[in-house]
């Protein structure tokens, strides 16, 4: 498992070299930016319950089949069973923008996933839409931004400029999605 | 690679939990501390060859015949250019090391198996702790680096040095 600090030093390893002053102030923005970072994990985590229980209500709302006999979450058992997956990956996305580094994301959680997934016969297009929409709402508490729905439900923190994370968050679902579909 | 960051992870992951609010009061802590240890990594990255020029002129002064004791005399430059070569590797991985806030690349790409190395190649590892504890007495606040990052690189060449003693 790497983070965006170990990654400097593998690649520079790879070439014998020092970490010298170019990708020493990427880490420096990266410090800077550090409050920021982990205020977007705790984002992520404080609400992890409710993206991915909208996630996947979603994609049943979308897709009526899914909860009909023969669907991909009919009977209980699959829907917790998909209810918990999501939260697995919600949960190494947070990981992964923890560390600013995708390795973990990748060794651990999409290696092998897609071919588990299509073993046990899980719909991919229905997977890959519950993702994306947990993107879509991970993105928005990133930004505080999510005061289009229900009871509003922002974090009380001090307000800046967070794209950047927010667009590095979307890479790590999109990385998902595209991982299993 | 073990990191803070790493760390941090792996516990929360063989806990399945997501990341609580001590583990990201950690991550802060660490990230508090890392600009003096980047300083401590520029400047090692900028004068390695100087240090380590200055690490083997003290280990030559300790043990003139070289680092197997047995060395004559007219093989002395190479000896002295491999010996630099080492102290100039040293010093890369303890740059990395302090760019990762952890021991993880001096441990992976050094100390793993180094006694062993120098005891097939009869190379005292006392020449190299004569070395880097010149290095250690050659660092001065705030001349080079801010104190708080001397701190660190004497910590990360403590490190070296009880690996090696």
């Amino acid at each position: 498992m790497l983070d965006a600090f170990s990654r400097q030093a593998i690649s520079a390893d790879s070439s014998g070299s020092f970490i010298g002053e170019g990708q020493l102030s990427s880490l420096r923005a990266f410090i800077s930016e550090g409050n920021k970072r982990l205020d977007a994990v705790n984002a992520i985590t404080s609400n992890a319950s409710c993206v991915v229980s909208d996630a996947i209500a979603g994609i049943c709302c979308e897709n009526t089949g899914l909860t009909s006999p023969n669907g991909g979450v009919y009977t209980n058992r699959k829907m917790a069973a998909c209810l918990r997956d999501g939260e697995i990956i919600l949960r190494y996305v947070s990981y992964a923008l923890l560390a600013g580094d995708a390795s973990v994301l990748q060794d651990r959680c999409l290696n092998g996933l897609k071919e588990t997934y299509s073993a046990l016969g899980v719909p991919a297009g229905s997977a890959g839409r519950a993702v994306a929409i947990m993107k879509a709402s991970a993105c928005a508490h990133i930004t505080n931004t999510n005061n289009f729905t229900g009871p509003k439900r922002k974090m009380s923190v001090t307000q800046g400029d967070c794209n950047s994370l927010s667009s590095e968050a979307a890479s790590y679902f999109d990385m998902v999605i595209s991982s299993i579909s | 690679m073990k990191s803070v960051l790493t760390t941090v992870i792996g516990s929360a992951d063989s806990g399945s939990r997501f990341p609580s609010s001590s583990d990201l009061e950690s991550v802060q802590g660490s990230l508090q501390r890392a600009a003096a240890r980047l300083e401590a990594a520029e400047k090692i990255s900028k004068n390695y060859d100087a240090i380590a020029q200055r690490a083997v002129d003290a280990v030559y002064t300790q043990y003139p015949n070289g680092a197997t004791g047995r060395q004559p005399r007219q093989c002395a430059t190479e000896g002295k250019e491999k010996c630099k070569r080492d102290f100039v590797t040293y010093l890369r991985l303890i740059n990395y090391s302090l760019v990762v806030g952890g021991t993880g690349p001096l441990d992976e790409l050094a100390i793993n198996g180094q006694r062993e190395v120098y005891k097939a190649l009869s190379i005292d590892p006392g020449t190299y702790i004569a070395g880097f504890t010149a290095m250690r007495n050659d660092g001065c606040a705030p001349r080079d680096l801010s104190a708080q990052a001397l701190t660190e690189y004497n910590s990360a060449l403590d490190y070296v040095i009880n690996s090696l003693a």
